[in-house]
């Protein structure tokens, strides 16, 4: 009934049906939208490299969920991707973005890793180790986001510079410490390994290597993220902050101590990502210890519009394509470079949505007017992205 | 002596794909879109570099082919930020993330490796080509002045015609009035997309070049991931120089300086881990801003369509 009044009068601005259909539109063709613009590439890339047209699509699915093994990995792999991508939305939702993760996670991983390892950490009871590894890799994690709001708020510089600078800081500084004062006196680059009191064993025989708790604590951490913003005065406070700064200033909400909070927990986050992977699966720390998780989180959180609450699912698709990458190398013959082609697929068509909603619906609406020529511009324009 | 003068000659060097990639970011930025994407531009213009040299067998040719390379990345980023409203930090980021993958696929589906591309011709250094216009005969080149790329004098000539572009042009105030006031450059009848999507083209196309000079200037191939973080150098540079052009000059010398440092203090100190004259160009450029130098003026409708 609503439709047909809308369609009575097609500029009546935001009537109930317009409304509806839009909220419809936002929830659906975002992800529709994304899948549709990566479908004709995976199709490409096939192609290009000589396969059939859908053997990447096939070979990756089979690559993240073909078997019990495959499909563990791909859950090992969503913890740290989860974390990272909670990370960041987390920034995101006072309007920061942490690039850093990954250095974020390096160092929380080396801190958690070289204290569990340690010869006196060891004797220690197993209640008492646990969270002190955890938590070593958190902190570490947050003091090596610190610099970077310091410098925002007391300079003006943008955090995705500092951040991406802190990466290749903290990159070259872990291999300076896991080569000297920190690794276990071998060439090869490594911390010793960590106590067994420290360690997470497998809770669920599945596939060869068994699931630990880490992938299930991450996506409680993410629901919990969720409910904390969604539901609690702070939350408030922070989107407030992050959405309309002046506003939240003049109704005396906190907003650069809230910026700084969401920045530090952000970096306690990644550092957390870090130090799980050390005790959920490599059980020390080596060179070269983030295959990009760092990276990959601002896709993970992008993918689902920096919401805490859907990061999981983002997140999963993202470790399916980080398990099936070597799969497509080895049995497809397509290299595990396309996998980047996709997350970009998938992350331009979502950060385009604004646009494309715009033209999803102009198109509805000149189909709902019959073609009659419309007055005035369906317009609705993207966030506002400033620096302040 | 000597050793000063190869220092400062090294910087500059190290200082060209810096400075043409920050031109190219103070382009788009000065024309209100936010560019964190000269890392890809300057992959790809790696990339496209050598893939051009390769399949064409001159260097010149490869230069053209880098710089379209970066066009390319400018102009979706052009298509994605302005025409798709897109959050520009992720439309760049995502860009960056699309250069990453499609010169990893490219490398392997051209050249069937991964990693590293097979050597191309590159480009002649300063000493071989004025003796080649003169006509005289080659020689190996005597000092390291000789050596370096003719690419970093056509690099220093490049900033100063945009410079002048920049300050002195109807086009230049065309860029300016798009990113201080799109609302009024559009008002006053400016195409504020046309104007955008020609500082991104443009912009795209220098750092480009930036990321050729990297493949085919200093080295001979295409090594993955081989920008390595110089595309946000590059960003910093233009925020340090505060979007003026003789501030990201500056700045841009103060980084590629920073590397050549870095580079020669590894060979004085061998006992200090290598790892840390990796990090250092970067710890100086953080304590730069650390320093910080005033109130920063970014072009009033940076990031807003």
């Amino acid at each position: 009934m609503k439709r047909n009044m809308a369609a009575d009068s097609p500029r009546a601005g935001a009537s109930g049906g317009d409304r509806a259909w839009d909220r419809l539109l936002e929830s659906v063709s975002g992800p529709l939208v994304a899948c549709a613009a990566a479908l004709p590439v995976c199709v490409v890339i096939s192609l290009s490299a000589g396969a059939g047209p859908f053997d990447l699509i096939a070979g990756l699915w089979k690559g993240a969920w073909g078997s019990a093994d495959a499909s563990a990995a791909t859950l090992g792999k969503l913890t740290p991707l989860l974390l990272t991508g909670l990370a960041v939305s987390m920034a995101y939702q006072a309007r920061l973005l942490n690039i850093g993760c990954e250095g974020q996670l390096m160092l929380g991983a080396l801190a958690s890793a070289a204290l569990a390892s340690a010869a006196s950490a060891k004797s220690l009871p197993a209640s008492l180790l646990a969270p002190l590894t955890l938590i070593a890799g958190a902190v570490i994690g947050a003091a090596w986001a610190y610099p970077a709001v310091w410098l925002k708020q007391k300079r003006g510089v943008h955090e995705v510079i500092t951040t991406i600078f802190m990466n290749t800081i903290a990159i070259h500084l872990c291999e300076i410490l896991v080569l000297g004062p920190l690794g276990d006196g071998t060439a090869i680059g490594r911390t010793g390994e960590i106590g067994d009191g420290a360690v997470w064993p497998p809770v669920w025989q599945y596939g060869a290597m068994g699931l630990t708790a880490a992938p299930f604590f991450a996506v409680v951490l993410g629901f919990l993220a969720h409910f904390w913003l969604s539901g609690t005065p702070w939350g408030f406070e922070v989107k407030a902050a992050g959405c309309n700064p002046e506003s939240a200033r003049a109704a005396g909400i906190e907003v650069e101590r809230w910026q700084k909070r969401m920045f530090l927990l952000s970096g306690a986050l990644a550092g957390l990502a870090g130090a799980l992977e050390v005790v959920a699966v490599h059980h020390r720390f080596y060179r070269a210890f983030s295959p990009g998780y760092g990276f990959d989180g601002i896709t993970a959180a992008f993918l689902a519009n920096a919401a805490p609450g859907w990061v999981w699912l983002s997140g999963l698709l993202l470790a399916g394509l980080r398990a099936a990458d070597k799969w497509l190398q080895l049995a497809v013959g397509i290299s595990p470079s396309s996998i980047y082609i996709i997350q970009a697929c998938l992350l331009l068509s979502v950060a385009g949505q604004p646009g494309i909603r715009d033209g999803l619906g102009r198109l509805v609406s000149n189909l709902r007017a019959g073609g009659r020529v419309q007055l005035g511009e369906h317009t609705r324009t993207g966030e506002p992205e400033s620096r302040p | 002596m000597t050793t000063l003068l190869n220092l400062f000659l090294l910087s500059l060097a190290k200082s060209t794909p810096l400075l043409l990639a920050s031109f190219g970011g103070l382009l788009s930025e000065l024309s209100g879109v936010i560019n964190f994407a000269i890392e890809g531009m300057m992959l790809v213009g790696a990339f496209g570099a050598i893939w051009t040299a390769w399949a064409t067998g001159s260097p010149w040719l490869g230069l053209l082919g880098g710089g379209f390379g970066g066009l390319v990345i400018g102009f979706l980023h052009a298509v994605v930020s302005l025409k798709l409203k897109a959050n520009q930090i992720v439309s760049s980021i995502a860009l960056n993330l699309l250069a990453a993958g499609i010169t990893g696929t490219l490398l392997n589906q051209v050249f069937n490796v991964y990693g590293t591309s097979p050597a191309v011709p590159k480009l002649p250094g300063i000493g071989e080509t004025f003796s080649g216009v003169l006509g005289l005969p080659a020689r190996p080149s005597s000092s390291v002045g000789e050596g370096l790329s003719i690419l970093v004098p056509i690099a220093l000539a490049a900033c100063i015609v945009l410079w002048v572009l920049l300050h002195r042009s109807r086009y230049g105030l065309h860029l300016r009035a798009c990113g201080e006031n799109p609302g009024g450059a559009e008002a006053a009848g400016l195409a504020v997309w046309r104007v955008r999507l020609s500082a991104l083209l443009a912009g795209g196309f220098l750092a480009g070049i930036g990321g050729a000079y990297l493949a085919i200037g200093e080295l001979s191939q295409f090594v993955e991931q081989m920008t390595q973080g110089r595309g946000y150098l590059a960003v910093a540079a233009v925020i340090l120089g505060r979007w003026r052009p003789a501030g990201v000059t500056a700045a841009a010398l103060l980084f590629g300086f920073s590397e050549a440092f870095s580079e020669w203090l590894g060979i004085q100190w061998v006992q200090v881990p290598s790892q840390f004259f990796l990090a250092l160009p970067y710890l100086l450029c953080l304590l730069v801003l650390l320093l910080g130098l005033g109130k920063r003026q970014h072009p009033s409708a940076l990031g807003r369509l």
